[in-house]
């Protein structure tokens, strides 16, 4: 690990001046599960670590206000998991907290973090994809929300400019009923990074929502508006059509050690499936 | 005989410190003084270094010393526990990916990995030769320089060394069914969660090393020749170690801890990362192509195997990995003509070393799996073959070796009614059996050293490494039993050859056997002493006294020996004093310099699920039967079978080393290398013994604890084989992998 | 050179002030400026839980978190988990069930058990499989481990 100076600042407008400063040469620790890993290899050197848990306006947790669930960058996994807002009305997004490492990963790791990460593998995206979620960013231009799904531009990669840093995620509060799942491909049974990573949202009016990641630079989100998905008596083939062209922008890499990109495509199909029947499971339990 | 403490199962030796936090590793040692220090290396399999600039390294605060090949005696020293092939720091060429290049030493940790990425190697990559096939193609890079090896007519080749076993005349004739194939066995690597861990210190006129080593004698015997030291100024301590499994038997980095040490005049520390264990140890890969001959009723007719043991680029022990662990590849059974050539593959990767079965499992796995193929083509039941086969008590299975040591077969039933093998299963389960053998130590010789103390308490001084295999425990129970001392008044002391008597070596699940002989020995020693002692206190003739087995029999009455040994001592008081010698001598001729102390044979069975969509497998149960003679304490016996099984799962269904295109290691560390977590068990699991106190060992115990791992991948592909309609050749069976396996049907 | 800072914690029921470097992590601060080094490391990325300590009452892997950030914080290692001479009914049962082999996973895995069961005094073998899977164990005992969290959550709560 290479030296750096530690800022803590304990509010927002800190933080921006300080990033507007010294946005290139910074680096934000919120959790630090991903971060230290790559302060320990060496892969970054950055000279500031810029500490936002102490941030006074981070620390609001999760909150309803005006029909969205706001998740500030300082709740953990381990918080998500707990918390009855969203096991309430995201549980899919509990299932993916759920998975997220170890329990001691879970305590420290952030949804904010896991997002700002941008891997092609984070279990959170393809959830907060599927219900909607907004990015709220800050920076020295002030606030702007970013739908989410155009927040990732590749691994490692999102629109964040220089000296901006994402306060926390929205969501919106459901308006109709909907039932969704995530699932995920793994090497064994025990905490790994995904290989095949899926969210499947069935609403009651017919819509599907569809998201999956690992297999492709970025997360992606697809949507069935026929009815055909959602519609459990429609026929297989219809069907297998349907997922065929919501998974035709699955680009899975050959470098990836994990899995062979034929093994990521024929289990993104058999995931795709397992999800909707769950998510429907689901719906039709709340009916 | 009645027994006391042995067969029970007493708090393990160190498990107060262990839970406690109280155990001292060796990198939890801080000498005064001691700096700390980092390895240099570069991003390549192989290249020739051309120059290295530690200008800029040296200009780190902090930094004491930037070592290479060049600032140690020349020619650079070599060593290896088989040949001396092995050089301190890359000496002009780097051989495979992480070997160290220069050592950087400074005051801090930090300031040490800081200069490390400051030292500059200018180096020309070079083609590199990292798989069986590359290393055999003729115009392969050699890996070991032909001057290290001369007279030698496979010099220029990269077969360090062929073996040859095997006996009778194969006849293709005699044979119904011939069932050929090729099976590979990954490279894995033994991560013991305490990573390898060296202190190098002067000490007067000598040097003292604390090491995570197994072996502190041989080490010891290398360093003392190195630096062209008497032993007795080599001073080698040894705590247990955080796990070995093979790992930690050999030499590794030690030598180059030594020299700057002595350069530097004080104390320095090397804990390697974790990544930096698996460039440091693994084990050997292999590839088996197997003729197997079965008569129509599924009798063996012949075995004919070509084993392709992949070494690294340094031989280690890993020669005698491979003929050691293909010399019983025909398996426990009765086979008229066995055929077996293993070669000895060097290539640029890590140098192999032991591990857990000593080159076994690779081959086991070709062997079992072509026992169910001839099952599933004769149509024989899988457990049957087997049974029809299998070696009786007494028969001569090895020829000029040591005769079938157990009645294995009752083994095998056991396993068998454990797994219920006869009863039917429901359609999506399937079920897979197998059988491993393994000899224990060929040669051996360990001393110790007991105290009985003059309050009834006792040391024993034994130089075996207790690596969590629970040698403490095991011999202060056999003290404590001799003596008839209570087992918590026994103290074990262990890990410093200026202290502790010569023990050759920790492996081949040895230390029960020739250590427990011998700490079983010097309590005999005592008793004689006693009973002279007595004798001269009583005035009477030592004819009418007997001591054994912790009790004096005077001619009135009979007494635990504690309450005699303050009558023996006198008024002085003081201790007695015994020595124990075991050896197994080596014999000349014999392939393996010697016969087989004993066998450690397991049978393996599995129950399973495959997911068919996914290729996953999930184990519903999972049984492991090991002969152990007799258990000496049934916890720690059920504990290493059990951990045996679990590692086994391990390369059985997801641990493999992954290369890039040159060679270099792409999974290093935990986070790309996965080994089973508590969510990747067996669903069910049993781990049983069978004992019929056979064994050479204390109260007929045998060896055990590498048994449990020699046939697991046999029997769960056995089980895969069956629930999928095809066999699998090639480990580990990922779901990935069973999966193609599946489509390839299609 | 970096600008250390002044740090406060309370480990094991005693009150440490020391001055750190930024870059150091939890794991270092306690192994090698406190020298409680029961906490271990092994893989360096969160991924074997050797180095498994409470934060606050909360498992967390020291080796991904800096020193600074447990200022003012609460920590227990394994060296805490006896008070006078008494073993935690934890440890006693990693002993009575044949949980330690080698030893080294030990702490790590106990603070893992011992958050489970803050968390969850009653978990089923299950939640022990999920609750522990963060902690490696290369002897393989991983069966005795779970036996023993079972046993003293069997016992109850009282005599966490």
């Amino acid at each position: 690990m290479s030296d750096f100076e530690y800022v803590r600042p304990t509010t927002i407008d800190e933080a921006v001046r300080f990033l507007a400063a010294h946005g290139t040469e910074a680096r934000i620790l919120a959790g630090g599960t991903d971060l230290l890993i790559q302060l320990r290899n060496n892969d970054i050197q950055p000279s500031f670590i810029l500490d936002v848990k102490h941030i006074r306006e981070l620390q609001t947790g999760v909150q309803l206000k005006d029909g969205l669930v706001s998740i500030s960058a300082t709740v953990t996994m381990s918080e998500l998991v707990m918390d009855p807002l969203i096991n309430r009305y995201f549980p899919a997004l509990v299932d993916a907290a759920n998975v997220v490492g170890s329990v001691q990963i879970r305590n420290r790791a952030t949804l904010v973090g896991n997002i700002c990460n941008a891997s092609p593998a984070a279990d959170s995206a393809p959830p907060l994809l599927v219900y909607g979620a907004e990015v709220v960013a800050i920076g020295s231009q002030g606030k702007r929300r970013i739908p989410l799904n155009d927040f990732f531009v590749r691994s490692g990669v999102t629109v964040l400019q220089r000296g901006e840093f994402v306060a926390s995620i929205e969501l919106p509060v459901p308006t109709t009923r909907m039932g969704a799942a995530h699932v995920r491909r793994t090497r064994r049974r025990g905490h790994d990074l995904a290989s095949v990573t899926l969210c499947c949202g069935v609403q009651e009016t017919g819509v599907v929502r569809l998201s999956y990641g690992s297999v492709g630079p970025r997360p992606v989100l697809a949507l069935d508006t026929s009815g055909i998905l959602a519609d459990e008596k429609a026929p297989e083939e219809a069907k297998t059509a349907i997922f065929e062209s919501i998974f035709a922008q699955a680009s899975p890499s050959k470098k990836s050690m994990r899995a062979s990109p034929a093994y990521r495509l024929a289990m993104l199909r058999v995931l795709g499936k397992q999800a909707l029947e769950l998510a429907l499971a689901r719906l039709n339990d709340q009916g | 005989m009645n027994l006391q403490t042995v067969g029970t199962s007493p708090h393990r030796g160190g498990g107060f410190e262990r839970v406690t936090g109280q155990q001292k590793y060796v990198a939890d040692i801080k000498l005064p003084g001691m700096l700390e220090s980092k390895l240099v290396t570069i991003d390549c399999a192989h290249a020739k270094i051309l120059s290295i600039d530690t200008a800029e390294a040296k200009k780190v605060p902090g930094v004491r010393l930037v070592m290479t090949a060049a600032d140690l005696p020349q020619p650079v020293p070599r060593f290896g526990p088989q040949v001396a092939d092995r050089p301190v720091l890359a000496d002009g060429e780097v051989k495979f990916h992480g070997e160290p290049v220069a050592l950087v030493v400074a005051e801090t940790l930090h300031a040490a990995e800081q200069a490390a990425r400051l030292v500059h190697v200018q180096y020309e990559e070079l083609p590199a030769a990292f798989t069986v096939s590359m290393a055999l193609d003729p115009a392969a890079p050699l890996v070991m320089d032909p001057s290290l090896r001369p007279n030698d007519p496979l010099a220029k080749t990269n077969i360090f060394n062929e073996h040859h076993f095997g006996w009778g005349e194969i006849d293709e004739s005699k044979a119904d069914l011939v069932v050929e194939n090729t099976y590979s066995f990954p490279m894995v690597t033994q991560f013991a969660i305490e990573p390898h861990a060296f202190i190098a210190a002067p000490d007067k006129d000598g040097i003292a090393v604390w090491s995570t080593i197994q072996h502190p004698y041989w080490l010891q015997k290398i360093l003392a020749g190195l630096l062209k030291l008497p032993l007795s100024k080599v001073r080698v301590y040894a705590p247990d170690p955080g796990g070995g499994f093979g790992g930690k038997q050999h030499t590794k980095y030690e030598p180059a801890l030594v020299f700057a040490a002595m350069k530097l005049g004080c104390p320095v520390r090397l804990v390697l990362t974790l990544e930096e264990t698996f460039q440091a140890v693994r084990r050997t890969s292999c590839e088996t192509h197997i003729r197997t001959g079965f008569t129509r009723d599924g009798r063996l007719v012949f075995q004919d195997i070509k084993a392709h043991y992949l070494l690294g680029a340094y031989v280690d022990i890993a020669d005698r990995v491979v003929a050691k662990g293909s010399y019983a590849g025909a398996g426990p059974y009765n086979v008229p003509a066995v055929r077996i050539l293993s070669k000895s593959i060097l290539s640029h990767t890590p140098p192999a070393t032991a591990f857990r079965g000593f080159g076994n499992p690779e081959v086991n796995w070709a062997v079992e799996s072509n026992m169910d193929e001839a099952a599933r083509l004769l149509g024989i039941d899988r457990l049957e073959i087997r049974l029809r086969n299998l070696a009786k008590k007494g028969d001569t299975f090895i020829p000029y070796d040591k005769p079938a040591d157990g009645d294995w077969s009752q083994t095998v039933l056991k396993a068998a009614e454990l797994i219920e093998w006869h009863k039917p299963l429901s359609p999506s389960r399937h079920r897979g059996i197998a059988v491993g053998i393994k000899l224990g130590p060929t040669t051996g010789l360990s001393y110790s050293l007991v105290r009985l103390l003059a309050d009834g308490s006792v040391i024993v001084s034994c130089g075996t490494s207790d690596m969590g295999q629970g040698a403490r425990t095991v011999v202060a129970q056999i003290a404590a039993e001799e003596l008839g001392v209570p087992y918590d008044k026994v103290s074990v002391v262990m890990g410093d050859t200026a202290t502790v008597p010569y023990d050759q070596q920790t492996s081949a699940s040895r230390s029960t056997v020739l250590m427990g002989n011998s700490v079983l020995k010097a309590c005999r020693a005592i008793h004689a002493q006693l009973k002279t002692r007595l004798a001269k206190v009583y005035k009477i003739d030592e004819s009418e006294i007997s001591v054994e087995h912790g009790r004096v029999a005077l001619p009135d009455r009979e007494y635990p020996i504690p309450e005699l040994i303050k009558v023996a001592l006198g008024k002085l008081g003081g201790e007695i004093i015994g020595v124990g010698e075991e050896r197994k001598d080596a014999e000349q001729g014999h392939p393996l310099g010697g016969p087989a102390c004993f066998y450690e044979f397991n049978c393996t069975a599995v129950e399973a699920e495959v997911d068919k969509s996914t290729g996953d497998v999930t184990i519903t149960r999972y049984v492991t039967v090991s002969d152990v003679g007799t258990s000496i304490n049934p916890l720690q016996v059920r504990m290493q079978d059990e951990g045996a099984a679990v590692q086994g799962l391990g390369h059985t269904l997801m641990e493999h080393y992954i290369f890039d295109e040159k060679g270099r290691i792409r999974n290093l560390g935990a986070a790309d290398y996965r080994i089973l977590t508590t969510m990747d068990l067996p669903k069910e699991f049993y781990s049983e013994t069978v004992e019929n106190a056979d064994g050479p060992g204390p109260y007929g115990a045998k060896g055990m604890s590498e048994g449990a791992l020699l046939c697991v991948s046999s029997a769960v592909a056995s089980a895969v084989g069956d629930a999928i309609g095809t066999t699998i050749r090639d480990l580990p069976l990922t779901p990935e992998r069973v999966w193609m396996a599946l489509q390839a049907q299609k | 050179m970096e600008k250390l800072i002044p740090i406060e914690m309370n480990i094991n029921n005693q009150h440490y002030k020391l001055e750190v470097s930024p870059s150091k992590r939890l794991l270092d601060v306690l192994r090698e400026d406190l020298d409680l080094t029961a906490t271990k490391e092994c893989c360096g990325i969160g991924e074997c839980g050797a180095c498994t300590v409470l934060v606050n009452g909360k498992a967390v892997n020291s080796c991904l978190m800096l020193a600074v950030e447990a200022d003012g914080a609460t920590i227990l290692t394994a060296e805490g988990l006896a008070s006078n001479g008494r073993l935690d009914a934890l440890q006693e049962a990693f002993l009575e069930k044949g949980a330690v082999q080698c030893g080294f996973c030990i702490p790590g895995q106990l603070m893992a058990a011992k958050y489970l069961l803050t968390q969850n005094p009653h978990p089923t073998r299950e939640e022990v499989e999920e609750g522990m899977a963060g902690n490696l164990c290369r002897c393989g005992g991983y069966e005795r481990i779970i036996e023993a969290v079972l046993s003293v959550a069997e016992k109850g709560e009282e005599q966490l």
